[in-house]
């Protein structure tokens, strides 16, 4: 039976705590008395028989839904989407739940006889997926039944020809999506709900949106309104997906929803990364001799294959929860599902929060982990995962710990690069950002050309990764990063420190002596349940 | 004259007759043979008397040579190097096997019958070098009594090389399939061809119950496997290999379901095959809908005269793939 | 006096091309540059006079001079030994020399015309009044030398004594300062540039480089051309500041320019990846650097029929004309000064414009340190780093040199 999550006082025995640090780590003492230590739950067991599993969703769905098989009819358009290569996070071992899923959807379709079938990476406005990526995904047998004839395909937010506009919502909000979604007789969504912030409406109003729908939820002051975006009942992103939602059920698109939960087991139970998930008061001599093997020698290594070596890595976590049919009532499952995963209750708020952030985010898998990423992961990401208050206080500290290196990837992220030379030089403040800049990058020829035809995130994805801070941003006192680019970290507008020590001085000066850690030991994921 | 004589000189100096030569030979060394004969009783088996029944001669060859030595660890030991040293990288070059469906193999433990169709000798090697972990080095073939383990020779090799074991191909004999059940318990995989021989002309024959008949009894999966190509490679009457690409599609394992007996679970097994070799010929999801409407491509070929036959195989070669663009070094 | 004399030593000028390239600026270490006492030149005509310098600065065709990098072009256009020094403010020393105004500064406009080298009647440029394009430029009274700091007759700045046509100084105002005045030279030679580098209104600019040149450059075009955009490529962060402060509307770093001209002109990139080439670009390109590089970056950053004007001294470099060719470019060089046309037609010295703009941006503040001739090495140093120490031009203070021998 896996252990909970739980929260550790930190006392003058307790060892030093692992902090992610980008391609290695660092082991830091916490200061006694006055820190605590979250830590995340052990890995959920996963379903025995997956396939099994799928079958039965498929075959009694949930909600006001028809099971899969009875939606299904000859000469139907079918159309099957599926989350991209930023889920799940690191990229799972073969087979990837989405292949499991949609092969037995397609199974299904084949002995209906359906023969207009066409798949989609709903990738919204992230780089188009490769060869290699989409083979991972679906698996090969899907890609090369379909990608040959056209039929699989990413998504491309910015094809007027196959766009649909399907209307506004109460508020004024822009339903585009894409057309030959819109027009299917039936959608099919396979989601990896990874973190309780996929799914749901999410997965449709978003992932197959233009950027002229996106930008009514993607902006400073959705996020800014979103406390938080992991917990869709406080989350104003969530809210206007969800009218979003209503939209396209109103103008007749059916949406039959699959959600897939999936344990923590990222780094697994056996190999050198499995002293990772491990508490470390219970590291075997084996344990410690690994970790000070890895960590000696990754700190020799160039970042090039340090980077190689991570971004290798694929994790053995597995699926522990699979519900399929109308989505609200699918989704409210599932969120129950990650829930059980990742909720660990935390009693009040802290003055300073620290955390390590590792080497990946939603929007560097197979690439590069620039320092707007590294913003967004901290601020965005990591901060966001509470429920009730955020586990910091108004006016706290933030301090992270990442190399944050001056790096972009050229090919993945060339609207990043000016953001960062260009926007970030001028101003870090979102509603600035959003107000001067946006539109231009947005609508620059160039970056849309690299979005289409190319593996470039779109030109406006690093505002968003600064309006995914920005809730973080208007919330603390200060951040500081330990251990990164000071130069680097000075455009973000944080703070560098050399060390963790030297960092908790410097947070002193805006939250006094005596202030309390928090420390979140994350990855594996955990959310903090604040009271 | 002159002419006449020197051909009967070199007659004389060379041994061209068989005559001079078996004389030559007997004077030299007498063979083993001649010894033997030569010899007493107590050296020699006796003759047997006039009238007395003979008892049968004890066969220790065809089903009934024992095959358990090929099973300890030297020679299993001897097997991996045999199988990693030479039939993989010698397959590498022969076949060049594109494999797919591994990962359908993904949530699969413990012993597993592979079915797979049969065109070639080449079969063999090159399933014992895709076969994944944890089933490679542990797996039996059940190799035809007949033809594999002939002779001692043959049977030694077969036992040592490809871990055989001697299968009846005729009739389900009790004796074979009480050793490949009592095999199975202990967790070792097996590779059958239920076929039971090589295809003659590049068409499938009907599937045979063996393989369904061990699934049944022990309770294990059955999957199944369709290779394409080895037929180009060495077909049936050839004996110099021609290397040739081929493709060798693992599907999903199969199980008996309640009250399906032998015969009716060899039939979806086949049916089974053929829906992988439709779908390493075309794409999945057309064999998925082929399969699903029962028109799949059957791998037995039509009832009809042999060079009509041998005509419609080359409709069924897989089609030319098409080349793919050179992906860009995404760093 | 005391003078820094450039003498013609071929083993010398070796050492120091060697030493130049691995340290900028210690050419003046081991090459043939060196102080020694010599006689004051003698007048060679009547228009000329003696002046005693009082500031002179130190520019980078000075600096490449003593570190060996000059091009074998200059050869029959200079003449030795010569003292260096042309962006000089001087007094006058003549008896009866005094201005009506009882002031005694002077600067000087360097270039040897066909005026100053008495040759009557002048070539059509200097006729025009267009000095810097002189046809006469190694005839007439003098030995050859383009301009006074290059020819071993009139001596140089980097002295305590020197002498100059009448024809070539310009009286300083009370209210400027030395400092002020001895950006004069400089800034006429960004005034003219900028004059031609033929900026419409609305334009893109680009600046390469914010060395003294460059952001006097910057200063120019903000005052005397009507760009859309002027963006500055400035490598040191008190460059930035200052670039910021004399007119650029970008500022960005070396390594970023592909990125920004391309944000800047809505111009598409050939292939995906690290930006090598524009579709379009800038209008006009303003090289103030005048290294290889710069050149072919200033070839990848303008447009199809753009210009890229050339103001840094280039020398020998190896660059792909190939665009220059497809792109239709025009690549002009801007040397020196004389007399410009304004954009209303009227006709000025390009020194009267300079000193308008000295006055009015302010640019005295520019002379970031002094030194006396004696310090002349650690002065050159200082010069050649002058970007990464956060300074921008260098000078020799020759207010309080004492005269050992008259």
């Amino acid at each position: 039976m896996p252990r909970p999550g739980f929260v550790l006082e930190v006392d003058r025995s307790t060892p030093p705590i692992l902090f992610h640090h980008g391609e290695g780590f660092r082991l830091e003492k916490l200061p006694a008395g006055r820190s605590r230590v979250l830590y995340p739950a052990e890995p959920l067991p996963a379903l025995r028989d997956p396939e099994g599993a799928i079958r039965h969703a498929l075959a009694n769905p949930m909600g006001d839904s028809e099971p899969l098989s009875a939606l299904l009819f000859p000469g139907m358009k079918l159309t099957i989407a599926f989350d991209d290569i930023s889920l799940p996070l690191p990229p799972m071992r073969r087979p990837d739940i989405r292949q499991r899923v949609i092969e037995q959807v397609l199974d299904l379709a084949a002995a209906a006889g359906v023969d207009d079938v066409m798949l989609i990476a709903a990738l919204a406005l992230h780089r188009r997926m490769t060869e290699a990526e989409l083979r991972h995904a679906v698996g090969d047998r899907v890609y090369e039944a379909f990608a040959p004839h056209g039929l699989l395909v990413n998504h491309d937010a910015e094809d007027p020809d196959n766009l649909a506009f399907l209307g506004t919502t109460d508020q004024g909000e822009e339903v585009e999506i894409n057309k030959r979604a819109a027009e299917s007789d039936l959608i099919v969504y396979v989601n990896i709900n990874l973190v309780s912030m996929d799914g749901g409406w999410k997965s449709t109003a978003t992932g197959l949106a233009s950027y002229r729908s996106l930008r009514h939820h993607h902006n400073v002051r959705t996020m800014r309104h979103s406390r938080s975006f992991m917990d869709r009942h406080s989350s104003e992103l969530h809210h206007a997906n969800w009218r979003m939602g209503k939209v396209l059920r109103d103008a007749g698109v059916k949406v039959f929803q699959i959600e897939t939960t999936m344990n923590n087991d990222v780094f697994g139970a056996e190999g050198p990364m499995s002293v990772l998930q491990k508490r470390e008061w219970e590291w075997s001599a084996k344990d410690r001799a690994t970790f000070l093997a890895m960590k000696t020698g990754l700190d020799r290594l160039p970042m090039r294959a340090r980077r190689r070596i991570f971004q290798s890595w694929l994790a053995p976590h597995q699926m522990t929860s699979v519900q399929a049919g109308e989505v609200e009532a699918v989704h409210e499952l599932t969120t129950a599902n990650v829930y059980a995963q990742h909720l660990v209750p935390v009693e009040g708020q802290t003055d300073i929060l620290t955390m390590g952030l590792p080497y990946i985010c939603p929007y560097n898998v197979n690439s590069i982990m620039n320092p707007i990423l590294v913003m967004c992961l901290g601020l965005g990401y990591f901060f966001n995962l509470y429920k009730g208050r955020p586990p910091v206080r108004e006016g706290g500290v933030l301090i992270l710990s990442h190399p944050t290196t001056w790096e972009f990837h050229p090919v993945h992220h060339p609207s990043y690069i000016d953001f960062f030379e260009q926007v970030l030089s001028e101003t870090t403040d979102p509603e600035v950002i959003e107000r001067d800049f946006e539109r231009s990058f947005a609508e620059d020829e160039w970056y849309r050309h690299l979005y289409r035809t190319s593996y470039a995130y779109h030109g406006v994805h690093p505002f968003y990764m600064w309006y995914w801070g920005s809730h973080a941003l208007a919330h603390l006192g200060r951040v500081i990063i330990v251990g990164g680019d000071v130069r680097a970290v000075r455009r973000l507008g944080f703070q560098p420190a050399s060390t963790l020590q030297d960092a908790l001085e410097m947070a002193s000066d805006v939250v006094g002596r005596d202030a309390t850690i928090t420390h979140v030991h994350n990855p594996p994921i955990l959310m903090a349940d604040v009271s | 004259m002159a002419r006449a004589s020197r051909p009967t000189k070199l007659t004389r100096k060379l041994p061209v007759n068989g005559v001079p030569l078996q004389a030559l030979a007997s004077m030299a060394k007498p063979s083993a043979a001649a010894l033997v004969r030569r010899a007493p009783f107590p050296l020699r088996p006796a003759s047997i008397p006039q009238g007395v029944e003979p008892l049968p001669p004890v066969k220790r060859t065809g089903a009934d040579y024992d095959t358990a030595w090929a099973r300890r660890y030297p020679a299993r030991a001897a097997r991996v190097l045999l199988v990693e040293g030479i039939v993989r990288p010698a397959m590498d070059v022969l076949a060049a096997p594109e494999v797919r469906g591994l990962d359908r193999l993904g949530d699969l433990e413990g012993p597993v019958i592979f079915a797979a169709n049969h065109h070639s000798h080449v079969d063999t090697p090159l399933l014992l070098s895709v076969v994944p972990e944890p089933w490679q080095h542990h797996i039996v073939i059940g190799a035809a009594a007949d033809y594999f383990f002939g002779t001692r020779v043959t049977a030694t090799l077969s036992a040592l090389v490809i871990g055989a074991i001697p299968i009846e191909r005729t009739r389900v004999s009790r004796s074979s399939a009480d050793e490949a059940a009592e095999l199975i318990d202990d967790g070792w995989s097996f590779l059958i061809f239920p076929e039971g021989g090589r295809s003659p002309d590049g068409w499938g024959q009907p599937f045979r119950g063996g393989a369904a008949y061990l699934s049944a009894r022990c309770s294990v999966p059955v999957v199944p496997i369709h290779v394409a190509g080895t037929d180009r490679i060495l077909p049936k009457g050839k004996s110099v290999p021609k290397p040739t690409k081929t493709t060798v599609t693992f599907g999903a394992p199969l199980r008996p379901t309640d009250g399906e007996d032998s015969r009716r679970f060899a039939v979806r097994l086949e049916a089974a095959v053929a829906a992988l070799a439709d779908e390493s010929r075309d794409d999945w999801y057309t064999a998925r809908k082929r399969a699903h409407a029962g028109t799949t491509p059957p791998l037995q070929g039509p009832e009809l005269g042999a060079w009509r036959r041998a005509w419609a195989v080359d409709d069924r070669s897989p089609k030319r793939r098409r080349q793919r663009r050179r992906w860009p070094d995404l760093g | 006096m005391k003078a820094l004399l450039f003498r013609r030593k071929p083993a010398r000028y070796a050492a120091a091309v060697v030493a130049a390239s691995v340290v900028p600026g210690s050419g003046a270490r081991v090459g043939p540059l060196a102080l020694e006492d010599v006689d004051p030149p003698e007048l060679p005509g009547p228009d000329w006079v003696p002046i005693k310098p009082r500031l002179a600065g130190i520019c980078g065709s000075d600096l490449s001079t003593i570190d060996g990098h000059s091009s074998r072009y200059f050869e029959p256009i200079v003449s030795f030994p010569f003292v260096p020094g042309h962006e000089v403010v001087a007094d006058r020393a003549g008896p009866d020399d005094g201005a009506p105004d009882g002031s005694h500064r002077v600067v000087l406009e360097p270039v040897l015309g066909c005026v100053a080298r008495g040759i009557d009647p002048p070539c059509g440029a200097c006729a025009r009044g267009d000095l810097g394009s002189c046809e006469r430029i190694s005839f007439g009274d003098i030995e050859p030398g383009l301009q006074t700091g290059f020819c071993c007759d009139t001596g140089g700045g980097w002295s305590t004594a020197m002498i100059a046509h009448r024809s070539q100084l310009h009286e300083v105002p009370a209210a400027l300062s030395d400092e002020a005045a001895v950006m004069v030279e400089p800034t006429a030679c960004a005034v003219h540039a900028a004059l031609a580098a033929g900026v419409e209104s609305g334009q893109t600019v680009v600046v390469l480089g914010s060395g003294t040149l460059g952001l006097l450059t910057l200063a120019a075009l903000r005052r005397y051309t009507d760009p859309g955009t002027l963006a500055a490529v400035a490598k040191h962060p008190e460059q930035r500041r200052l670039a910021r402060e004399l007119g650029a509307d970008v500022v960005l770093e070396p390594g970023e320019e592909r990125r920004v001209v391309r944000r800047l002109t809505n111009s598409l990139a050939i292939g995906d990846g690290p930006i090598t080439r524009l579709t379009g670009g800038a209008d006009v390109v303003v090289d103030c650097v005048g290294t290889e590089a710069a050149l072919a970056d200033a070839l990848a950053l303008a447009r199809p029929r753009g210009r890229i004007l050339l103001v840094g001294m280039p020398g020998r470099v190896s660059v792909d004309l190939t665009g220059l060719w497809q792109r239709e470019l025009q690549l002009v060089g801007a040397y020196a000064y004389g007399t410009e046309t304004l954009a209303d037609g009227t006709r000025r010295r390009t020194f009267d414009l300079a000193f308008e703009l000295v006055e009015a941006a302010d640019l005295g503040r520019l002379v970031s340190a002094t030194y006396p001739l004696a310090r002349y090495r650690a002065a050159i140093a200082h010069a050649a780093a002058a970007g990464s120490r956060g300074a921008v031009k260098i000078a020799f203070d020759l207010r309080n040199e004492r005269e050992r021998t008259r």
